[in-house]
């Protein structure tokens, strides 16, 4: 099936504690930290990989196609999943006071209307913003069934639907949604079985996590093709609906350590002091 | 299985601005013979083998210490792990970076394929010395085998299915080499029946790959004595069949595997050759008695990788000192000192733990420096060869004369970085929970093997000083000089550019002093004194390579914004450098004046006086 992948750069979550708030709140400077795929959407990366390959064979059975918004720099984070084995990349030009979850929804959806994929696979959130909402207006905008948090995904009714476990607080909620469709992915998408796409052998052992970029798939990825377009071209308003006022860095940990005599002592702390219980 | 924990860290910002700050690889790139290559490549590989080192090699390092290599039914069984690490790093490519692309590999400049070498093996040394002697071997095959040899041994080699080793020493014949006596007797062109002993085997063995090709000295029979009548041979552990597979045995056994001090996931092993008479070598290139010149190509490069393997642990070492000190409350600061609740601080705050830190960080960014420059020059050579073949003669030139210093400066430093490194520990540093002393153990044999770091000495002072009529010490001593003239009144770095600048004189005293001794026939003196001279030569490199690096540093500052992470990163660069000239150059000074003072102790002293038992 063809499969686009929207992906988000987002400043190195490894180390998210870099960074810093400019002294007046209005902005946060990530400057000197490595620009990184969203770890969710990696994930997805990973996941339609899984689902377009033949499991061990090297066999591609569908076209993985990603999609990102943001200044040409971002080509950069593109290379990432185009090593992995993504086999093309979209970059719609736009600057960052352009774009919140809205524009890119819509943004998207346009894409959508040209590519017409089988299926958008994109991570449930970004790590910097944690909005959890561009694949629902996405799926909104489009008019497409859409299964969030997807732990699972099996490809039923011979690739028609799929079959998505989604991870809910009470447990696993499995339904199934007819293509095209949106869906978003959690991290235990990457767990060695969570996608089976009915031909890759059962039996096929992937590695926990999304796939490295191998030396071969570095090189390759140079070759890949990245069409650019921008929100004009694909009729899109550059107004986002969000509005950020200010920034502020979360209370430094004091670090401090409280020794109990008891068990009965420290399940009353945690009910009176630290108020988790 | 002891538990799977990484430990490994590297600062890979340290590594891009060797890379394009000071060493200009950039220029090379994107034009032949490196014309696939740009920064973008560079960068991406240098993330995702770091990535690779710390997620799959790292959490392998204790294991395979604890659990060493154990000999069964004749075959060496490698710690837990190591076969999927080993399959995993040839289906990510990390082997093949500099690999030629005939021979499957990606053609990158040798300093892109050294850095990520330093990230492998940083993350676990032991595991990296079986792909690591395979790459050598391959590599060896490739220089000086047949066609037909190259497709049927290295290929599969470079890929991953059979694994490689050198096998030189033997139990009588070590350092001195030419002693081998292992024996080729021939059967048909090209093939011979090999017999004889060889010992400390680094890789000798496993089932990592399908088979393991080892490359044999051996003497064919009337072969002149000594190293020049040496063959060499390829003797796999298992013959091919027509179609390229493994076909059956080869009459090659392991008589055992030696319990070490460190590396102990690398099995050592003795290999017997022909104890059924039935052991077959396949002579390299159809040549006979250029054993010893093949070998050496082999050599060359293996020093170098010796010198990045005392790099990479001593990085390693240094990062985990670092964390710790940063971590571990003890003490109060020193202006409190006389007040007994003044707060614990970080042991990072007291001022002798901070001078071991910057005492291990200019030597371990001093020596990534060198290194980076060797293999750079080498990349240089390469890629001016056939366009302006004086360029490339003086890179060459560079290659020759800074391989003994790579292999024996790093080597030696690694062992004391890694002392260094337990010392902040403290009694932490003493055991097994903390990383160090292993670090300490696997980087000991460092200084031991691929040639002595004597060997080492001697290579330098009998060898590379006079090379091309002493050209290549001389093209040194003047990039060092140009780089004094140009700084010597350099705001900051002046004072520290001035001990260069003296320090530098004092090698160059007693580089004369060791040609004087050589003409007046007192040789004796030369070994004797050749180690501190190779260790006087790398610390006039170091310093100079860490005070261009901080030059290039201090200019930067002036552009970085006071928020940005790269202010920290330069300033530190300027630290490492006027710490390493103002503490390490003045003893340069004072070796100089001991080779001078011309103590014959050491000679003189009846062999009786040593002891009196």
């Amino acid at each position: 099936m063809k499969i686009l992948v929207p992906v988000k750069r987002v400043a190195d979550p490894d180390n998210a504690n870099k960074m810093k708030v400019t002294a007046d709140g209005s902005a946060v400077t990530s400057e000197g930290l490595a620009w990184k795929v969203n770890p969710f959407d990696e994930y997805a990366v990973e996941a339609a990989l899984r689902l377009n390959e033949k499991g061990g064979s090297g066999d591609v059975l569908g076209e993985t196609v990603v999609i990102s918004l943001g200044d040409d720099e971002v080509i950069q984070t593109l290379r990432q999943p185009l090593a992995m084995g993504v086999d093309r990349a979209i970059l719609v030009k736009a600057s960052d006071g352009e774009i919140d979850s809205t524009v890119v929804a819509k943004a998207l959806a346009a894409v959508v209307e040209k590519e017409q994929p089988d299926l958008v696979l994109m991570g449930k959130q970004a790590v910097d913003g944690d909005s959890n909402t561009a694949g629902q207006m996405l799926a909104e905008h489009l008019g497409w069934p859409m299964a969030t948090f997807a732990m699972s995904i099996e490809v039923a009714d011979d690739g028609k639907a799929l079959v998505v476990g989604r991870e809910v607080d009470t447990g696993v909620l499995t339904l199934k949604v007819t293509l095209p469709a949106v869906v978003t992915v959690d991290l235990r998408i990457v767990a060695p079985a969570a996608v089976k796409n009915g031909v890759t052998p059962d039996d096929h052992a992937y590695n926990e996590g999304a796939r490295y970029a191998s030396l071969k798939g570095i090189m390759k990825a140079k070759k890949k093709p990245v069409d650019q377009t921008s929100l004009s071209d694909l009729g899109v308003e550059a107004s986002p609906l969000v509005e950020y006022t200010k920034y502020e860095l979360p209370p430094a940990r004091s670090g401090s350590a409280t020794f109990v005599e008891s068990v009965d002592e420290l399940v009353e702390k945690l009910r009176t002091e630290a108020k988790v219980l | 299985m002891s538990q799977a924990q990484n430990w490994y860290k590297a600062d890979l910002r340290e590594i891009e601005f060797l890379l394009f700050e000071q060493f200009g690889l950039a220029d090379l790139l994107g034009q032949a013979p490196y014309a696939e290559w740009g920064p973008d490549e560079v960068k991406m590989v240098l993330e995702e083998c770091y990535r690779f080192s710390t997620e799959i090699l790292g959490p392998l390092n204790q294991v395979g210490d604890r659990e060493g290599c154990t000999l069964v039914d004749g075959e060496v069984q490698t710690p837990s792990g190591f076969d999927k690490a080993w399959t995993a790093l040839y289906e990510q490519g990390w082997r093949s970076l500099a690999v030629a692309e005939e021979n499957g590999g990606q053609g990158s400049p040798l300093t892109l394929q050294a850095v990520a070498e330093e990230l492998m093996s940083g993350a676990n040394p032991a595991f990296m010395m079986y792909p690591g002697l395979t790459n050598g071997a391959a590599d060896l095959i490739a220089h000086h085998g047949t066609p037909e040899q190259v497709e049927r041994w290295a290929q599969p080699m470079f890929a991953g299915r059979f694994g490689g080793t050198m096998c030189l020493s033997e139990p009588h014949a070590g350092s001195d080499v030419g002693a081998a006596k292992t024996s080729a007797t021939k059967v048909s062109d090209g093939v011979y029946k090999i017999k004889g002993t060889k010992c400390w085997i680094s890789a000798g063995d496993h089932t990592l790959a399908d088979n393991v090709v080892h490359l044999v000295l051996a003497r064919i029979e009337g072969a002149e004595a000594g190293t020049k009548g040496l063959s060499l041979f390829i003797v796999p552990k298992r013959r091919l069949g027509e179609d390229g597979k493994v076909a059956g045995g080869n009459d090659v056994t392991v008589a055992g595997i030696e319990h070490k001090m460190g590396l102990n996931g690398s099995a050592t092993c003795t290999l017997s050759f022909g104890d059924n008479d039935d052991c077959l070598g396949y002579l390299v290139g159809g040549v006979e008695h250029q054993g010893m010149r093949q070998m050496f190509t082999m050599m060359n490069y293996a020093r170098i990788g010796v010198g990045l393997q005392g790099l990479a642990v001593a990085g390693a070492a240094y990062m985990n000192a670092l964390d710790y000190a940063k971590d571990r409350k003890q003490g109060s600061s020193i202006d409190k000192w006389k007040d007994p609740t003044a707060p614990r601080v970080a042991i990072i705050e007291h001022p002798d733990v901070r001078r071991m830190l910057l005492d291990m960080k200019a030597k371990t960014e001093g020596i990534r420096a060198l290194i980076v420059k060797l293999t750079t020059h080498q990349d240089r050579s390469v890629a001016l060869a056939g366009r302006d073949d004086d360029s490339a003669a003086y890179h060459k030139g560079q290659v020759e004369l800074l391989t003994p210093l790579v292999k024996a400066y790093s080597s030696d430093q690694a062992y004391r970085v890694a002392e260094t490194a337990i010392q902040v520990h403290g009694g932490s540093g003493y055991v097994r929970d903390f990383p160090v002393e292993q670090a300490a153990r696997d980087s000991k044999v460092f200084s031991i093997y691929e040639g002595t770091n004597h060997i080492q000495a001697l290579d330098l002072v009998g060898r590379k000083l006079g090379q091309a009529g002493g050209k290549h010490a001389q093209e040194f001593f003047a990039d060092v000089g140009k780089f004094v003239a140009a700084n010597k009144d350099h705001a900051q770095l002046g004072p520290a550019v001035a001990q260069l600048a003296k320090a530098q004189e004092a090698v160059g005293g007693a580089a004369f002093q060791l040609l004087g001794w050589f003409k007046g026939g007192e040789m004796e003196r030369v070994p004797l004194n050749a180690n501190r001279f190779l260790e006087m030569m790398s610390e006039v490199a170091v310093a100079w390579l860490l005070l261009e690096g901080a030059a290039i540093a201090v200019e930067k500052l002036a552009d970085v914004a006071e928020s940005h992470p790269d202010r920290a990163f330069y300033e530190g660069k300027r630290y490492a450098a006027v710490y390493y000239a103002t503490n390490v150059l003045p003893d340069v000074i004072a070796k100089a004046k001991m080779l001078q003072l011309g103590d014959q102790s050491a000679i003189e002293i009846p062999d009786a006086a040593f002891a009196t038992v």
